[in-house]
């Protein structure tokens, strides 16, 4: 089943009288399921296509479907709602909340969503659990290393169910041992509960453990390899 | 909810040193505030007991053409049924007889024009009570000598006591506060020494009270004849000759300069005009009915031969002192709210400018960007909570004892606020609307300085936010 449906995306940014094509033309789909890793040097525009296809950020043209839903068409709140409900972030830089722990962090999202406490209370000890923190669950984000921040930021990413999960170089601050370990719990977390996970990456060990790898050059997708035994695609 | 309001005040804490300059600059702002409101409102209070609740009354009835014309042709007739109707009004606590007219007083060389207060001697106890006022020590400046010899007083006690010689005064107490003495054995013997004899007038009495400064302009002892002679009822004929009973010191110079207490059948006698009235000062028992209770009595008598005034009509330099005063005190406090003002507002713009992305952050994730507003003002409601509800604590006590307990001004400060027709006290307003008025100041200035930058949450650029 498809999650995500690119179609002809374009984002132009105009510079100083020069169009700059950030993005240029891609069309994509995700199915569920999914890791995938969008590789590609710096200012080749995989950040962003994940902004566009997260909704954060407006294509110049072009479709994103997201579960049937056409997300060029929704505005403001509506679209604010749709992020909550459909789409999970996690950001280079953690982004956490700082003035909450680890566990009211992961459960902000659910909260945001109307759930129950005592529903927030149980996924939440799970999800921390899930992601090796089920003792630092009082913590606030300034009391924990790089590594288990970016954590708490997938259990947050997770928490409110979404249909997929964008994360923009994940890796980008951890150290060696972290990113493995981050790796693994998303790895796992795509395995067994059948979670879509979308990476914009430049680090050789989110690649290696892709089973999708779309590689992005001046705004196109140059290729699209399925290890599996997957196609490639050229754009 | 709760997760906002706690994340709320979380983030306050965030940077300590700048909620709590924030929080102080609305402690200091309500703090003086009330305090010197209070002070304000609680002199303008006594100023009013004094002037108006102790003397003219709140209401008074009178001839249709006395306020225009006030003299006796323009008296009313007064009867026990007149007052009965007065008195049976349940927001009226007493309602007195007077008549007020002028006179030349004459004793040997002396003469002066003066004004004759005509007063029922019982019922006017209840009002202006001139038998409080009654002088009981004179400190004439011979017997101050001896004064000064024999009771061995310190050198601070003797310049306060020089200030006042040739001054009277109704109670030893009055002499403690304003002298600064202490000592209750040398307060006695000063007592003894400038003992003044006199006595309150009785029912029907012939006698006559004289204000402090005109006895002493005068030169009138207790004992001693005065000869009034004036015009009287439709331009007969008034004179007389009145003993001394007493002589009373009146809070206003310019009244203690020339009046004159008789009983009323006697002042109605001197004037011819029995049983006629210039006035009948009705005080209240809640004078914040005064406008109420002026209309209804108004409808309750025949206009044609009386009208119901309230003080600020007949007595509207008072009102416009009062307000006059009252504009600067506000206009104080508006700029230092206005300070405080741009405290607040700067606060909330680096709070906006420095979580820019995590506000971006937020919004990505899901959350509204009404509730990201709604988090900001929550912030600002803390803090400006913080300062106004510490600042109202702090200065409760202060209010409370200075309404209580007014603060009693001695020496040249007390000399200077009794020649200017005040008593030497600096009372403070209870907690009335004022003291509350200002939690309402500052959540109206929390409101106010948060708006601008609350649309800058409003309009956040999504992509802008996140790179911030």
């Amino acid at each position: 089943m498809k999650v995500i449906e690119i179609k002809d995306l374009r984002k132009t940014y105009n510079e100083s009288e020069v169009k700059v094509h950030a993005v240029n033309g891609v069309t994509l789909d995700f199915e569920e399921g999914e890791f995938a890793a969008i590789v590609g040097p710096s200012g080749s525009g995989k950040t962003t296509l994940l902004n566009m296809v997260g909704g954060l950020d407006d294509p110049t043209s072009g479709e994103v479907f997201v579960g049937g839903t056409k997300m060029n068409e929704l505005k403001g709140e509506a679209l604010t709602d749709f992020r909550l409900n459909n789409i999970g972030f996690v950001f280079q830089s953690y982004n956490l909340i700082p003035v909450l722990t680890a566990k009211e962090n992961t459960e902000f999202v659910m909260r945001l969503q109307g759930k129950s406490a005592r529903d927030c209370d149980a996924r939440t000890e799970e999800l921390l659990k899930s992601v090796g923190l089920g003792e630092r669950m009082n913590a606030r984000p300034a009391k924990l290393s790089g590594g288990q921040q970016q954590r708490v930021a997938v259990a947050r990413a997770l928490a409110s169910k979404p249909k997929f999960i964008l994360a923009d170089e994940p890796t980008a601050n951890l150290d060696s041992t972290s990113t493995e370990t981050l790796l693994d719990i998303m790895e796992k977390l795509n395995k067994e509960e059948n979670i879509t996970f979308v990476f914009s990456t430049h680090d050789a060990r989110v690649v290696k453990k892709a089973r999708r790898v779309i590689t992005i050059e001046d705004g196109k997708i140059i290729s699209d390899i399925r290890k599996n035994g997957g196609e490639k695609i050229n754009n | 909810m709760k997760r906002i309001t706690q994340m709320a005040w979380r983030n306050i804490w965030r940077n300590r040193k700048r909620t709590i300059i924030t929080s102080a600059s609305i402690f200091f702002a309500i703090f003086f505030a009330i305090v010197m409101r209070s002070f304000q409102l609680g002199t303008y209070d006594h100023m009013i007991h004094q002037s108006i609740e102790t003397y003219t009354g709140f209401l008074q009835l009178q001839s249709p053409d006395y306020f225009d014309e006030p003299g006796l042709d323009n008296s009313f007739e007064y009867s026990d049924e007149l007052l009965n109707s007065i008195n049976n009004h349940p927001e009226v606590k007493i309602a007195v007889p007077r008549v007020e007219s002028f006179a030349l007083a004459s004793i040997g060389v002396k003469s002066k024009g003066i004004m004759v207060n005509g007063i029922d001697v019982e019922k006017e106890a209840r009002l202006s009570d001139p038998e409080r006022n009654l002088v009981r020590y004179r400190f004439d400046s011979k017997i101050m000598d001896e004064v000064y010899k024999i009771l061995g007083l310190t050198e601070d006690e003797i310049d306060n006591l020089k200030i006042y010689e040739n001054a009277s005064f109704n109670s030893l107490n009055k002499i403690s506060l304003n002298c600064g003495i202490d000592d209750q054995e040398i307060l006695e013997k000063i007592g003894k020494i400038t003992a003044f004899e006199g006595s309150y007038l009785k029912e029907n009495d012939d006698g006559i009270l004289v204000s402090d400064r005109l006895s002493k302009f005068m030169q009138l002892e207790i004992g001693d004849t005065l000869v009034l002679m004036g015009t009287g009822y439709h331009g007969s004929t008034a004179a007389g000759l009145f003993p001394v009973r007493g002589i009373v010191k009146i809070p206003s110079p310019e009244l203690d300069n020339k009046l004159v207490y008789m009983s009323l059948t006697r002042a109605q006698e001197f004037y011819g005009m029995e049983n006629m009235l210039t006035t009948l000062a009705i005080n209240l028992h809640d004078n914040s009915e005064m406008l109420v209770v002026q209309k209804s009595l108004s409808s309750n008598l025949d206009n044609n031969k009386y009208v119901v005034k309230n003080w600020e009509e007949f007595n509207p330099i008072l009102k416009q002192t009062i307000e006059g005063d009252s504009v600067g005190g506000v206009v104080f406090i508006v700029i230092l709210y206005v300070i405080v003002f741009f405290g607040i507002f700067g606060t909330v713009l680096m709070m906006i400018a420095e979580r820019k992305r995590e506000f971006g952050v937020l919004n990505a994730i899901g959350m509204k960007k009404r509730l990201l507003m709604y988090v900001v003002i929550i912030e600002m409601v803390f803090i400006g909570a913080l300062g106004a509800i510490t600042g109202m604590i702090a200065s409760s006590p202060l209010v409370y004892l200075g309404n209580k307990f007014p603060i009693q001004l001695s020496g040249e400060t007390a000399k200077m606020y009794e020649e200017m027709g005040y008593e030497a006290v600096m009372p403070m307003a209870s907690f009335d609307p004022y003291f509350w008025w200002q939690a309402v100041i500052v959540v109206l200035m929390v409101i106010g300085a948060s708006f601008f930058p609350l649309k800058s949450i409003r309009k956040l650029k999504l992509m802008k936010a996140l790179r911030a």
